[in-house]
């Protein structure tokens, strides 16, 4: 580590943010465009949403502990349901998978900032009253209208309390504040990558920002205007989604599962992205199969935002529509079996020591296996039929996304902490709240499997005796107790490791890709020098030639000479 | 570095999590079945689907677990040389989309013949398109309204004659409703402003129900799709009986609403009012 350049002359000097030292530390953390700043509030607040989802959630599963339990009243769960679904999808996975790629991609391509840093700074403040504007609704009325609030029940006549007009509005603020970081993403990524770092160089990571950018530039404006038309029908009478005069309640369906489908891709390319970096780094060698890894992420991307309609299976759609979707989701086998082989096999292929980015990505990949194969079934026109809106599909969705989105967001947490921090996750804490977590998101979901084959419904406040399904949510209950303790344990590690951990080197890992070259944490602007990118692995070529330099070596005539 | 017993340990606790895990998957869903109690002819076809899906998808997720297990178990191994290895990329692609392929074609005959699809048409599953009986389902917060066709209608309960062709079609009078019984007909949404047509033949007696899987207020938790099969001479009495009681109710109503029109008339002094017809 003695040999790394931290005092490099500033051959680039540049003013990336204009910040000013002599203001206090607040004001400087609301007002800098800075990518890091920016993306570090966001993931702050993504992990302080998942807590607030999983005390909601533990909250609607003791109400289902037991057969026709009395704990919560019929409305109340219905709210603590719709938030803690606004709460999960808005205001933990689309921060924490956009605040990722916002930290870290621009470190990647080797930028000082990005490209339109005050888009960012807007969208970032948007997400933030968003969220704000949703909890405030427990000062009067919260949503109530179900996790995706179908007119023309969340319409007036039917859901008269502002409830949903707090759904529309916050969850409008929040993706129209991620669709801003998301054009300000690709922007960056499009036009400001170092010389030299063509796409077929860019790190997987790179292309996942790229993939997942385009996606919600595209899928958040339909949203967007979904929403729009449900205000217009309950604000000004409008009748875009009244059945029998014109409108048509199908419409919404069509539009919110694209963008809800869409999220669940962005999801998985996220994560699977930042597990194809973690892989990478550990096992300290080039996935051997980088090229069908990218071209799976952009085929999970398109195909998958193509299979809206497999939630659709019940409604009466023409039925072309749910073959269509069948034949989109189960052809998702292709690209997902690809990424999967790719990474297991390039893990077992090598020999490591496990720290605790591969450890969550393992348990990511583990519990995403049983979400997505299961997925597959849903899909099925016969049997999806069968078993949508009971625990069958929520288990799996729940499997998907928790693997995904919680596992997989802290494996890429842990990879990038030391970066984000200066300062080392503890190993010790973080294996114990890995095991804790992964324990209890199996014995929480695998008996709702039992319970959504024998027909349980979900959204539904209570169950009754006579479903035989008792059992099941009993371990379910306490399975979720286990995973929200997990969690509990997990951010507290990260606060605790902020001011307690080990002091971090920029590059703990050796890793390849550019932003091990900035310091840890890095400097406003990033980089005092820019490298040259000649590989997709220019931090390899940058040791390679400090090595050649410190034995007094010339390189070759030809040879890489990375740092410019 | 851990120590023998230590690295033991690990193994241990390693297969032991594994096992606890792959049993916990597996003995809820092998104890079950989706539909044992079937009554209608697609139904069984789903029944075979599911089989089927579930082993399937078992190989396959317990054959990744043991994958990642396997490569997650600490070790040393023999490092492969760098290749790129394209050749397997391509042949492991070529194999998961034969299993995509042929998971494709597994389904979409089975869902066919499933009769799965609502809006499908009466002429698949062998359904006799000539006397079917046709039933109107509406739905509203929370109840299932029935009418039959002689323009006689029940509440919460579905009376149909066995081995008949029965067409339902579903509308909502307020919002979407989950019209849900699985051994009969699996699940379909009544949706305001369009009508969903969906078919089922009992091939026994009994009574067969489900809840409605869609969130529609306050009620919805108490909200049950139920169908009671009887026999053919059975439903035509019942169908009879029905009509001739709502007959009955309502011209005691009507006569109830003259005779207090009569009065409110004889009560007004000198005012004439004129029954409603």
């Amino acid at each position: 580590m003695s040999s790394f350049p931290t005092a490099m002359p500033p051959t680039r000097p540049e003013v990336a943010t204009g910040d000013s030292p002599d203001r206090p530390g607040w004001a400087r953390l609301a007002t800098s465009p800075d990518h890091k700043v920016i993306s570090l509030i966001l993931i702050s607040a993504a992990f302080g949403s998942v807590f607030l989802a999983a005390l909601e959630l533990v909250l609607v599963r003791l109400q289902l502990a037991v057969p026709e339990n009395v704990f919560l009243s019929a409305v109340t769960f219905d709210r603590l349901l719709s938030v803690y679904g606004a709460t999960a999808i808005f205001l933990f996975v689309l921060p924490l998978c956009i605040g990722l790629l916002y930290y870290v991609t621009p470190l990647q391509i080797g930028s000082r900032g990005t490209a339109l840093p005050r888009l960012g700074q807007t969208g970032m403040w948007l997400f933030i009253l968003g969220g704000f504007l949703l909890y405030s609704s427990f000062l009067f009325t919260p949503p109530e209208a179900g996790i995706n609030p179908f007119p023309p029940l969340s319409q007036h006549i039917f859901t008269s309390n502002n409830g949903v007009d707090v759904w529309i509005a916050s969850t409008g603020l929040v993706t129209l504040g991620i669709l801003l970081l998301a054009i300000d993403l690709l922007v960056t990524v499009r036009n400001m990558r170092a010389p030299g770092m063509a796409w077929r160089r860019a790190p997987i990571f790179v292309w996942s920002a790229a993939i997942v950018s385009w996606q919600i530039v595209i899928i958040a404006p339909i949203f967007l205007a979904a929403l729009t038309m449900l205000m217009i029908d309950r604000q000004l009478d409008g009748g875009f989604f009244t059945g029998g005069v014109g409108g048509a309640p199908l419409l919404w369906q069509h539009l919110s599962y694209i963008f809800f489908t869409g999220v669940y891709m962005a999801v998985a390319v996220t994560t699977l992205g930042a597990i194809s970096e973690i892989v990478q780094t550990i096992t300290r060698r080039e996935l051997p199969g980088r090229s069908a890894v990218i071209g799976s992420l952009v085929a999970i991307a398109v195909i998958g935002t193509l299979a809206w309609t497999q939630n659709m299976l019940t409604t009466p759609i023409p039925s072309g529509f749910k073959y269509y979707a069948m034949l989109m989701s189960i052809a998702l086998i292709v690209p997902f079996g690809l990424i999967f082989y790719n990474l297991i096999s390039a893990v077992s292929n090598s020999d490591f020591h496990m720290r605790a980015p591969l450890r969550f990505a393992m348990g990511a990949l583990s519990l995403a296996s049983i979400g997505l194969a299961v997925e597959v079934s849903q899909s099925t026109i016969a049997v999806g039929s069968q078993l949508q809106q009971t625990y069958d599909a929520w288990a799996a969705t729940h499997f998907t996304l928790i693997g995904f989105g919680l596992f997989g967001g802290f494996a890429a947490i842990s990879y990038w902490y030391p970066k984000m921090t200066g300062r080392m996750l503890d190993e010790d804490r973080s294996r114990i709240s890995f095991w804790v977590m992964l324990g209890g998101t199996l014995i929480a979901l695998v008996p709702l499997f039992g319970a959504g084959v024998e027909g349980q419904v979900t959204d539904s406040y209570r169950f009754f005796a006579d479903e035989n399904v008792g059992l099941f949510n009993l371990i379910a209950t306490v399975g979720t107790f286990i995973l929200f303790v997990g969690i509990v344990l997990a951010i507290g590690n990260l606060v605790r490791s902020r001011s307690e951990g080990a002091a971090s080197p920029p590059d703990p890992w050796r890793g390849s890709s550019l932003e091990w070259l900035a310091l840890s944490p890095p400097e406003p602007h990033n980089f005092d020098v820019l490298p040259d990118v000649r590989s997709t692995q220019p931090m390899r070529d940058i040791r390679e030639s400090l090595v050649r330099r410190e034995a007094g070596r010339e390189a070759p005539a030809g040879e890489r000479q990375p740092v410019a | 570095m851990l120590s023998r017993p230590g690295k033991i340990l690990t193994l241990i606790s390693t297969l032991a999590s594994a096992t606890i895990a792959i049993a916990a998957f597996a003995s809820p869903a092998l104890a079950l079945s989706l539909n044992p109690d079937a009554a209608s002819p697609g139904i069984e076809k789903i029944n075979t689907l599911h089989w089927i899906l579930f082993i399937v998808i078992g190989i396959a997720i317990v054959g990744v677990n043991l994958a990642i297990l396997r490569a997650a178990k600490p070790r040393h191994r023999h490092i492969q040389s760098d290749g790129k290895g394209g050749g397997r990329q391509l042949q492991v692609g070529l194999g998961l989309g034969a299993v995509a392929l042929a998971l494709f074609v597994t389904a979409t005959v089975f869902s066919s013949q499933a009769r799965e699809v609502p809006t499908g048409s009466s002429e698949v599953a062998g359904l006799n398109a000539e006397d079917q009986l046709e039933i109107r389902v509406t739905g509203q917060q929370w109840l299932w309204r029935y009418d039959y066709p002689n323009a006689s209608f029940t509440y919460h309960r579905l009376v149909v004659p066995v081995d008949t062709t029965v067409a339902l079609d579903l509308v909502s009078a307020d919002v979407i409703h989950g019209w849900n019984v699985p051994s009969l007909t699996g699940k379909a949404q009544a949706v305001p402003g369009k009508t969903s047509r969906i078919y089922f033949r009992a091939d026994r007696e009994g009574v067969f129900s489900g809840r409605a899987f869609v969130l529609s207020g306050q009620g919805y938790d108490s909200m049950e799709s139920e169908v009671k099969v009887v026999s053919p001479a059975e439903y035509e009495d019942f169908v009879q009986q029905l009509k001739a009681e709502i007959q009955a109710a309502q011209d005691s109503v009507v006569a109830t609403q003259q005779e207090e029109l009569r009065a409110a008339a004889e009560e007004t002094p000198g005012g004439k009012v004129e029954p409603q017809p």
